[in-house]
């Protein structure tokens, strides 16, 4: 046996595939196979990190619209596959509220929302969601009646939405369901997009008031999008905003507030969130650790080595889009949401890939000419 | 193609489709999500799938394009969560006492652990093809189709991948 033939048969062995996908995996792909053309196709995603700093923009106008003709809260997750919790929807302390609100040439309904109490009798079930957590419906579908993309279509989106509560008196840019630890699941229907979010309970929060904000432009929450007033600790649409904005209140029971579990809660996220206090290690699944983690890699930028082929100048799309494009990373964003009106230099926004072993991280550059040029730094 | 025949794919070419998903993503949760996104998306791309024509073949074309689409979103979840099966497999990881022989039957852990680690290592350019052909058991003709390079490039990936894993495992055994 020569050497390329020892070396073949060596990888064989080694490269082999030991991991086998288990028969209830199976199971679940031919069910959802099967289930083709009576549902469509839903996509679930976890609030992801890689845009955690960006922040983004819209203006709004108000209509109320009755919700009729849409799902309501409980035929919206049963489409999810989530029964136990469509039947969460269904119980006494749910609250359907059907609200709608008309923002930028969309229209968003907030179906109905279920927290806390509303999920004790539902927490054991096969399914197994968390009590802890809110669960709120919403809608999204175009005024002029033109459909939504579906999931199938390339389009589908083109147009991210952020989709959170908000709680008064809380800086909306650190309390959102991406620090909240929060998820959503999504589906097109009848060229309506209906979505499923999560995140940890707010009825805690009952006495002091929440909200449930949408905008649009981006998945992440957006300050040119909302306005915070430090005073009176309300959020608002911020004015001037060239998306979709729009905030409604939350109409939660008071008698179900807990402030001292709220102010914990509080504590807890936010020390989470402060720089350099990590103290979970990197393997944990809980995403609250993900902005110290994403502190700690911005640290490690300027040691880093800039990998030379991935500076480049960004080229625009027709909506005013920059767009970078190097070795799997393809980034499309509003200049705007990277740098405020005259900065130069580098944005505050940072992204990060990493593989288990090299972490790299995107930055963007504006010059006083107002080129913008992304370069990637390999940081460990 | 039929969604019956889909089926009879999950359960003929699924071990094959799961394993090459895993060594693309490296753990669990991401090769469960890309292994089932891989049916999804052939699903819906059933118009271009033809059942006589090698559809394992199609179903890791749509593997490697859904991961390089999602490569960010697994990448970031693996670093955020990387499993235990992922850092066992890590751990395993230490200097041979001797240099093992090829022509063992079983490998040692310690030496697989070395050779997945050095593939692991490679670039996606050299990387993917490997696992393709050892992973997947894939022809050099078909991950050329799939790949869309000659079959010549094909060979000549492999060879430079084996050249840089061997070089790799030379150092590690030092």
């Amino acid at each position: 046996m020569n050497d390329s033939e020892k070396w073949d048969l060596l990888l064989s062995k080694a490269l082999a595939p030991e991991a086998e996908p288990d028969e209830k995996l199976n199971q679940n792909i031919i069910n959802g196979l099967k289930e083709r053309g009576r549902m469509k196709r839903v996509y679930r995603k976890r609030v992801s990190a890689g845009v955690l700093v960006v922040v983004f923009t819209l203006v709004m106008s108000f209509t109320a619209y009755a919700a009729t003709q849409l799902f309501n809260s409980k035929q919206v997750v049963e489409h999810l596959g989530e029964k136990d919790l469509a039947q969460a929807f269904d119980s006494r302390d749910a609250i359907e509220i059907n609200q709608t609100i008309d923002s930028a040439g969309y229209r968003f309904t907030l179906h109905g929302i279920v927290s806390g109490s509303g999920l004790k009798g539902f927490a054991d079930t096969a399914q197994g969601f968390n009590p802890e957590r809110t669960y709120a419906v919403v809608s999204i579908a175009r005024q002029d009646g033109h459909p939504m993309p579906d999931t199938k279509d390339p389009k589908y989106g083109e147009e991210p939405f952020f989709v959170s509560p908000l709680i008064k008196g809380e800086k909306p840019w650190l309390v959102n369901i991406v620090t909240m630890h929060g998820g959503y699941s999504e589906f097109v229907l009848d060229g309506i997009m209906y979505r499923l979010i999560e995140c940890d309970g707010v009825e805690m929060f009952a006495d002091r008031g929440a909200y449930l904000a949408i905008s649009s432009g981006s998945s992440f929450y957006s300050n040119d999008a909302f306005a915070f007033n430090e005073g009176t600790g309300k959020i608002s649409p911020k004015a001037g905003y060239k998306g979709a904005s729009i905030v409604f209140d939350l109409p939660l029971d008071k008698t179900k507030a807990d402030h001292a579990k709220a102010d914990a809660y509080l504590e807890k996220l936010l020390k989470e969130l402060s720089t350099g206090t990590a103290t979970a290690p990197a393997a944990s699944n809980d995403e609250s650790n993900l902005a110290n983690e994403i502190e700690e890699l911005k640290r490690k930028i300027p040691n880093g080595k800039v990998i030379p082929e991935s500076i480049q100048k960004v080229s625009y799309d027709n909506k005013g889009n920059i767009i970078y494009d190097y070795d799997g990373w393809h980034i499309k964003i509003l200049a705007s949401e990277l740098f405020k009106e005259g900065q130069t230099g580098y944005s505050d926004s940072v992204q990060f890939s990493g593989d288990g072993k090299t972490n790299k991280a995107l930055q963007f550059f504006r010059d006083e000419k107002g080129v913008i040029t992304g370069k990637i730094t390999i940081l460990d | 193609m039929e969604i019956d025949e889909l089926n009879d794919l999950v359960k003929q070419h699924g071990k094959a489709i799961y394993g090459f998903c895993h060594k693309l993503t490296g753990n669990k949760a991401d090769t469960d999500d890309l292994y089932q996104e891989t049916f999804l998306k052939a699903m819906e791309m059933l118009h271009k799938m033809d059942a006589s024509h090698n559809p394992k073949s199609f179903l890791i074309s749509v593997a490697i394009q859904l991961r390089k689409n999602n490569r960010r979103k697994f990448a970031w979840r693996r670093r955020i969560a990387p499993t235990v099966e992922f850092k066992e497999e890590v751990d395993k990881i230490c200097p041979p006492d001797g240099e093992a022989s090829p022509e063992n039957a079983v490998l040692s852990d310690e030496l697989r652990g070395m050779i997945r680690d050095a593939a692991d290592s490679l670039n996606d350019k050299l990387r993917i093809p490997l696992y393709m052909y050892y992973t997947a058991e894939m022809s050099v003709e078909e991950i050329a189709s799939v790949l869309k390079i000659p079959p010549g490039t094909v060979k000549s990936r492999l060879f430079q991948a084996r050249k840089a894993m061997k070089k790799i495992l030379e150092v590690e055994s030092l």
